[in-house]
């Protein structure tokens, strides 16, 4: 993305006013999540703050805790160890073609354009999309066809507040969707901003900025 | 064009209007309903210009850049920038030696992440009352709590007054075990010239947007007093694999934030200041308290109700705080509860499912109690009989508008009248009977 695009994105944001991430007049993550859902063709996202957090959010929306194991091969040391501490077993005895727990896709300038193609690849009920390597800072997604994976794992990001807009004043509804830890893995709106504007860009071919395109 | 400008600035105070009819029962309210939105943060064109060039650099510098300028500020050892509050004060706890199925001991009056970083470290949080006039965690219970397995213990500096840190840092010293500040509420707040975050053996900050000092939406930070303690988290991270890591947006905004938060800080002290002369004035409401050499941050300005002043001992507080609140809220002060009921009542106390299937409640059994809010008869009193204002004294707030909070709430305590009448025909619940809230 061009520096002046992001500069005009940031600009925007901050002249609104609105840079928290539990402000009820927040539009920004909520574009976000839009521009993914349509991207990946998944109903559902929940935008939280870095990979691992993404990784967390995927398995406790599936229900999958501390004592549990799951088959997901392929995954790189940081992986293993996160999962670890999740107290996470990885199933060495899966057959081949079993169902896994979690596809990942880390994008990046070089192929952010192909997310819709990558997520089409996906089979798994949870796909956690590393948005890092755009360029923002720690960024991810977990996109989801499933609405109680979602309702899970926005509670997990907020302190079991599965409304963002509505927390402070919030009755309980479904005390048995609310995690047993929770976390603050909520997003910058302003990082969601830059995101934003990466993946809508990369679906066009690159043109240099202002008045020489 | 968007812009948060209101339509018009804020009407000049007028004595006359005091006298009218409350705006519950149809006069005119002090703040006008198209007056009310106080912007917070405060967002200029150096938090522009500075997110601008911070394009130029590389993340790792500007976040690097934000930490040191922050940590000089507060004069901590060392320093971890974080994503958010709750991670920093994860770290915090892990700087400062704590292990799983350790017991740590935090206030059962607080936000639940103070006790939620303390399940996050895979220790077992230990609910502490509070002190009746300071609301932070009181060092005689704190002292009554201590087992063998305790490791640390963490005050909060509620609402940006800090704890009571000489008598809390003795016991720990006594017992030998660490002290971790939650300094969430308490950016710039000091005693004598010291400043939250470099009291204790460690710290966790939030510098969430809607924070005294608020980063560009989401981050936190861990404080530590010794290279050791600092090494220990930043291992942790490492070998568990877990990204806690800062955004150069949120950082980029947060430098040029920090260079006004004095500013700010001045503008919150004076107009808590001049509520509070006002309130007292009152004698239905009362100022927070702050010991003597404490300067307090005014995260959150929190007041008490004494209904016998002005004839009302017959009814109970809690139900005249409702009645008050409604009242207030219709004068266009939108004061509010924060907080309904001891954390330890919230649904992941209760259940304790924790990461699943109870760990690591169940590393040590013994920690864990069923609670009812009746446990904590401190905060259960306190929630009963405080209400607070957040974000519309937080902002720096006009003097035109802190002068007319002030008169809505003596608006408000001249009509014992109107507040029986309300509280005879409301069917007001005490708080903790609600469903708990976060906030
Ligand atoms: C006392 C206290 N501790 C911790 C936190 C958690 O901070 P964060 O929301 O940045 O994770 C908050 C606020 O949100 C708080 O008020």
């Amino acid at each position: 993305m061009e520096l002046f695009d992001t500069a005009t994105v940031l600009t925007r944001v901050l002249t609104s006013g609105v840079v928290m991430s539990i402000e009820k007049s927040d539009r920004e993550l909520p574009g976000l999540e839009r521009l993914l859902s349509k991207q990946t063709g998944r109903a559902k996202a929940v935008l939280v703050n870095s990979r691992s957090a993404a990784v967390h959010t995927a398995l406790a929306g599936q229900g999958i805790g501390h004592g549990d194991a799951i088959n997901r091969p392929g995954l790189g040391e940081k992986d293993r160890a996160f999962l670890a501490w999740l107290g996470i077993e990885l199933r060495e005895d899966a057959a081949e073609g079993e169902p896994v727990a979690f596809d990942h896709i880390a994008l990046d300038a070089e192929n952010a354009h192909r997310l819709g193609e990558l997520a089409a690849a996906s089979t798994a009920p949870a796909l956690v999309v590393d948005l890092t390597g755009l360029g923002f800072g720690p960024a991810a997604a977990v996109l989801t066809d499933d609405p109680v994976q979602w309702a899970r794992g926005e509670r997990l990001k907020i302190f079991g507040a599965y409304d963002l807009r509505t927390m402070w004043t919030q009755e309980e509804e479904s005390a048995d969707l609310v995690p047993g830890v929770q976390f603050n893995y909520r997003l910058s709106p302003l990082v969601a901003a830059c995101v934003r504007m990466a993946l809508g860009q990369a679906k066009r071919p690159l043109t240099t900025s202002g008045a020489a395109s | 064009m968007i812009t948060d400008f209101p339509s018009r600035p804020l009407p000049l105070p007028n004595a006359d209007e005091l006298a009218a009819e409350l705006a519950a029962f149809g006069g005119d309210a002090i703040i006008p309903k198209d007056l009310r939105r106080t912007l917070f943060p405060v967002i200029t064109k150096e938090d522009v210009f500075n997110l601008m060039l911070a394009q130029r650099s590389t993340p790792q510098k500007v976040v690097d850049g934000f930490a040191e300028a922050y940590r000089q500020y507060v004069g901590a050892g060392y320093a971890l920038p974080t994503a958010s509050g709750t991670s920093s004060l994860h770290l915090a706890l892990v700087g400062a030696g704590v292990q799983p199925g350790d017991e740590v001991i935090v206030p059962a009056f607080t936000f639940i992440a103070t006790a939620q970083a303390v399940v996050a470290a895979h220790a077992v949080p230990v609910f502490v009352d509070i002190d009746p006039r300071t609301y932070c965690m009181d060092p005689q219970a704190a002292a009554a709590a201590i087992t063998e397995r305790t490791r640390a213990i963490m005050p909060v500096h509620v609402h940006g007054l800090p704890a009571d840190v000489p008598a809390l840092r003795a016991l720990a010293d006594r017992h030998g075990i660490a002290l971790v500040e939650d300094a969430s509420h308490a950016h710039s707040a000091k005693i004598g010239e010291q400043v939250a975050g470099s009291f204790g053996d460690a710290a966790g900050q939030s510098l969430m947007a809607d924070k005294n000092f608020p980063l560009g939406g989401e981050g936190g930070i861990a404080f530590f007093a010794t290279a050791e303690a600092h090494g220990r988290a930043a291992d942790y991270l490492e070998r568990h694999g877990i990204d806690y890591g800062m955004s150069w947006v949120a950082a980029a905004f947060g430098t040029s934030q920090l260079a006004r938060l004095p500013h700010y800080d001045e503008i919150r002290a004076r107009n808590a200041e001049l509520l509070g002369r006002a309130l007292d004035g009152t004698g239905l409401f009362h100022a927070p308290h702050v010991p003597e050499g404490h300067t307090h941050a005014y995260n959150m300005y929190r007041i008490t109700l004494t209904p016998d002043a002005v004839g009302l001992d017959d009814l109970p507080v809690w139900a005249v705080k409702e009645a008050v609140h409604e009242l207030l809220v219709a004068e266009g002060v939108p004061a509010r509860e924060w907080q309904n009921t001891p954390i330890p009542c919230h649904l992941p106390f209760q259940h304790r499912d924790g990461f699943g299937n109870g760990y690591p409640f169940t590393l040590n059994p013994g920690a864990v109690r069923d609670h009812r809010p009746e446990d904590f008869p401190v905060t259960q009193g306190m929630l009963d009989s405080t209400l607070v204002l957040c974000r519309e004294l937080r902002a720096p707030v006009e003097y035109e508008r802190a002068l007319r909070y002030a008169d809505a709430f003596a608006k408000v305590a001249r009509r014992p009248d109107a507040i029986r009448k309300l509280v005879e025909a409301g069917d007001y619940r005490r708080p903790y009977e609600k469903a708990a809230r976060l906030g």
